[in-house]
């Protein structure tokens, strides 16, 4: 039996799963106090503890704390070597640069100075910092740099993380960022962790603790203890998940979740999501967090209704629930409403909303009513395919890609969110394409959460003239021969994947995926001196395994 | 969070899977350690800086610039074909709006291919600026005067070749001295066909020159011209073996020098040419220019082994390379004052070699020289590999006269040749005669 809790801004939801069945669901408000929220939707549940195998919360406590600037004050520890000004990406004075430079190829060209190091501990230590951030550029080539500073403030500081550690993909500014609101949640992670394991003790819950993460798996509280980060953006995670646990699908499909203010798009390939692949954008800033794609658009169920240039438009601002629910001004619900689609409506309130712009466009409530929810779903069409489009001319680097493009061609929409039943209609008409409405939708963030596969990535770069490979996310730093392959270093990959399990917060049944991998014959002069050899192996994300379909 | 001056859009297309041999300079692994560097740079996240996917060049883009014999297909490869196409796509993105600068960052190379193609030479098979060049006069018509300024260590003897004679094409290649540097040629009274004197400008540096050298001839000399010239379109061929790291050249260039050149420059396109320092050159020099394009500081970007001490010229060489500057710049200035041939039809023989791919090539030219158009010319060539082709060139701008001498050279062409080959610029015709 799995719990899958999601802790939302207005309700906290909460499904259990039993064999291949949802046995429960409950809905609370969400309160000040989050655990309160939590406690009260596993109560509203009732159901018997013991059975619990695990308990999956999806939060967006990291989000909030970091849109909101609710973190404690973070130092930084920053090398950087020649290249882009640094000092461009610091957020604070709690940001110091000091000496040290690695090239691209992890060659140390200038050593850090343990008294520059120390100088500025002292400093961090002054400022009553509780948690420090270590970066360099090109730590994950080299992270040599971070982990001598790090041997020197460790025990200086509460929570201390390492840029190498966060992803080894390459994006400095973007690892300094990751790195810093990592550090700065830690505490916030931490305490919530103990708080919710403390509550779910005293119900008796003693299962595993799983955390929902955005680029849709999951990973163990002490993963999360470790990498907060990854938490950020785990709701349309959740919501896309669930959208994957409903209806199994294979092919190309459009995943939308209209809410009342934002639709959110994403796309599923036989059931797996689009992954963004640099990482995702929180309080304004560009992460190496894996996420998934996707786009939000300001047209939802409570979207003002207005004219502009003599034509209808819906969105992107909500002034509040629609008018046949005691709201200011129309929106498509209340199209809907008139059109009999949302019985849970005010009919006459609905139809007086839209009264005056009946007149004002010289057009018949109901024929208004049809325009007005075409008018939402074309908004929605229109970003699908501004989104599609983006991904399809996402750049490539090789000439057998140039020449045999794979392009990425939704067959079919899926939908989930309030209205998604009344627009049905509507979607495939506009789309053109079949448009299915899953049922239990109401539960599709929680029971995304329940579902979700335990994720994790590896990179993995090994330089046979060196002699050297190196893994940034396991810290793996070791000796090859000069006559390394590729296979050699996905083999070994796949085998550290699995090893690494419970540091990396995975569950012991993980399928694992190459998804990148290089070779390129390194020369010097006109001799070749060695091969440079690239891979990512990821566990697979997706469903678990044994579900079907509702 | 950096926000860019200019929007600046970039092709990067590093062909990954394509090499001349595997050991050649020209490989998969040339823009593997730029791109590590650009990404760890975050440069592709700064605000007005994005990436666009490259395009690919269809044949009848490459007969806009080229007389491939016996035939494009068999003259080139797909990787060509992107490059080129790349190319146009930075050029489209300029045009459109969509960006106010863009850098094309593609291999392979073009700057030594010729109008006529038998083969590779100097890692080139066809030439990329051309092909770019051409397409923008056919879909943008309202750009009437180019000028690339190819800053390529190698002299760009094959973008000379193709606006040798074009009055609306300005030339400028600042190089090694070809004394000392393949291909041997880029010498100073090398000036432009007689109807486009001047138009054709080298600037042949001696080894070892540093950024002084450099920026010294941008300014006192490029600049200038360009100021009189007043294109409606700057492009820069940036090769990047200038470098004081390249291991084929002899230049003591620094990537904060490129920076500063672009910087100068202000070119509208940046298109990657030759370079092969691939690791201690090319991933610094590239983030400088990518910064200096879209108005972004590059003071930080150094190579990390740099010692600009040790790169300084000798004071003599630096004499030099303002005296050759201003005699450059005083030629420029007196270029319509240069005696003009007094009959109608110029001739001119000569060999090339591609030494990519070993053929031999003889060329006779005979050029109409016209006061009312740039004149209709026509290549005679004869290559190692056995074909012998006539070439007919109608330009831009061909008046009525030259417009019927070169059909009827086309038409009249009999004996031994291969094929006649026919490119109409402005009726955007190519025709191919096989005989």
């Amino acid at each position: 039996m799995i719990l899958g809790i999601d802790i939302g801004g207005t309700h906290t939801d909460a499904v259990c799963v039993k064999d291949n069945a949802i046995v429960a669901t409950a809905k609370v408000i969400t309160g000040e106090n989050l655990v309160d929220s939590i406690i009260g939707a596993i109560q509203g549940l009732c159901v018997d503890y013991n059975l619990l195998k695990r308990v999956v919360l999806s939060t967006t406590l990291s989000t909030n704390s970091i849109i909101e600037k609710k973190y404690a004050a973070t130092g930084m520890i920053v090398s950087a070597g020649p290249g882009v000004n640094p000092r461009n990406y610091f957020l604070s004075n709690d940001f110091h640069l000091i000496e040290g430079a690695i090239d691209h190829r992890g060659r140390e060209y200038i050593p850090v100075r343990k008294d520059q190091i120390l100088e500025v501990t002292k400093i961090l230590k002054k400022n009553r910092m509780e948690g420090v951030g270590v970066i360099g550029k090109f730590s994950v080539r080299n992270p040599t740099h971070e982990k001598t500073i790090y041997s020197l403030i460790a025990d200086r500081f509460h929570y201390v993380s390492m840029g190498h550690r966060m992803s080894g993909s390459l994006n400095f500014p973007r690892r300094l960022h990751t790195t810093y609101f990592n550090t700065a949640v830690m505490p916030i992670q931490e305490r919530f962790v103990r708080s919710v394991k403390n509550a779910l003790e005293a119900l008796g819950i003693t299962s595993n603790i799983l955390f929902l993460k955005a680029d849709g798996g999951t990973y163990s509280s002490s993963a999360a203890d470790r990498l907060p980060v990854e938490t950020i953006l785990s709701g349309p995670a959740a919501s896309m998940m669930g959208g994957i646990a409903l209806k199994r699908n294979s092919g190309t499909t459009l995943l939308l979740d209209v809410g009342g203010t934002t639709t959110d798009i994403g796309i599923l390939i036989d059931g797996v999501p689009v992954l963004e692949p640099r990482g995702v954008c929180v309080g304004g800033l560009k992460t190496l967090v894996r996420g998934l794609k996707m786009v939000s658009v300001g047209a939802g169920g409570d979207s003002q209704v207005h004219t502009s240039d003599g034509g209808l438009r819906v969105g992107p601002h909500r002034y509040g629930p629609p008018v046949c629910m005691g709201g200011p001004q129309p929106t498509p619900m209340d199209a809907l409403c008139v059109l009999g689609e949302f019985e849970k409506g005010n009919l006459n309130e609905a139809e007086q909303s839209l009264t005056p712009l009946a007149r004002q466009m010289n057009r018949e409530i109901p024929e208004l009513a049809r325009a007005i929810v075409g008018e939402l779903v074309k908004t929605i069409k229109d970003s699908c395919d501004d989104f599609i489009h983006e991904v399809n001319s996402c750049p490539v680097y090789t000439i057998h890609e140039m020449l045999h493009p794979d392009p990425v061609k939704p067959e079919q929409v899926m939908v989930i969110g309030g209205p998604a039943k009344t627009l049905k209609p509507y979607i495939e008409d506009m789309f053109q394409m079949k448009c299915r409405v899953p049922d239990h939708f109401q539960v599709a963030n929680a029971l995304g959460a329940a579902l979700a596969r335990t994720t994790a990535q590896i990179t993995l770069l090994a330089d046979t003239q060196i002699k050297k490979l190196i893994c940034p996310e396991l810290d793996v730093d070791m000796k090859i021969p000069a006559w390394y392959t590729l296979n050699d270093m996905i083999s070994f990959g796949n085998q550290a994947l699995k090893d690494n399990a419970p540091y990396l917060g995975l569950s012991d049944d993980i399928e694992t995926d190459v998804i990148e991998q290089q070779s390129f014959n390194m020369v010097d002069g006109f001799n070749t001196t060695g091969k440079n050899l690239r891979a990512k192996i990821q566990s697979r994300p997706g469903i678990i395994s044994g579900w079907r379909e509702l | 969070m950096i926000q860019a001056k200019r929007k600046t859009g970039l092709i990067f297309f590093p062909a990954y899977d394509w090499e001349i041999s595997p050991t050649h300079p020209e490989r998969q692994e040339r823009l593997l350690y730029t791109q590590d560097q650009v990404l760890e740079e975050g440069l592709l996240d700064i605000e007005g800086i994005k990436e666009f996917k490259a395009g690919v060049a269809r044949e009848e883009d490459i007969h806009r610039a080229h007389f491939c014999i016996p035939d494009v297909n068999s003259r080139i490869t797909p990787s060509h074909n992107i490059s080129a196409g790349g190319c146009i796509e930075s050029a489209r993105l300029v045009l459109e709006g969509v960006v106010e600068k863009a850098f094309a960052l593609v291999r392979p190379p073009g700057h030594h291919a010729m109008r006529v193609v038998h083969g590779a030479r100097g890692f080139c098979n066809i030439n990329i600026e051309a092909v770019m060049v051409e397409w923008i006069r056919k879909y943008y018509p309202h750009i009437k005067k180019i000028a690339i300024v190819d800053t390529d260590c190698h002299h760009g003897d094959g973008s000379q070749d193709v606006y040798w004679h074009d009055p609306n094409v300005l030339y400028i290649s600042i190089h090694q001295d070809g004394r000392t540097l393949y291909p041997g040629s880029g010498f100073t009274d090398e000036f432009g066909g007689p109807g486009a004197l001047g138009l054709t400008l080298n600037v042949p540096l001696p080894p070892k020159t540093s950024d002084q050298g450099f920026l010294h001839a941008i300014e006192n000399l490029i600049l200038p011209v360009l100021d009189e010239f007043k294109p409606d379109l700057v492009i820069n061929s940036a090769g990047q073996d200038n470098h004081y790291s390249d291991p084929i050249t002899h230049m003591a260039f620094t990537a904060g020098g490129y920076a500063r050149l672009n910087e100068l420059l202000d070119p509208d396109i940046c298109v990657l040419e030759g370079g092969y320092s691939i690791e201690a050159a090319l991933p610094y020099i590239n983030t400088g220019i990518i910064l200096a394009l879209a108005g972004v500081d590059y003071s930080f970007v150094r190579e990390p082994d740099l010692k600009p001490e040790a790169l300084r010229e000798e004071p003599g060489v630096m004499d030099y390379i303002k005296e050759l500057c201003e005699s450059i710049l005083n030629a420029w200035h007196q270029r319509n004052e240069l005696s003009l041939p007094n009959q109608p039809l110029v001739e001119r023989k000569r060999r090339i070699y591609y030494d990519t791919d070993g053929i031999s090539e003889n060329q006779q030219e005979t050029l109409r020289f016209c006061s009312d158009c740039p004149g209709v010319f026509k290549i005679d060539t004869q290559a190692s590999t056995g074909y012998r082709a006539l070439c007919v060139h109608v330009p831009h701008g061909a008046c009525k006269a030259c417009r019927r001498q070169g059909r009827e050279w086309f038409d009249t062409v009999k004996g031994r040749y291969y094929a006649a080959y026919l490119q109409d610029m402005d009726n955007d015709v190519y025709l191919i005669d096989i005989q």
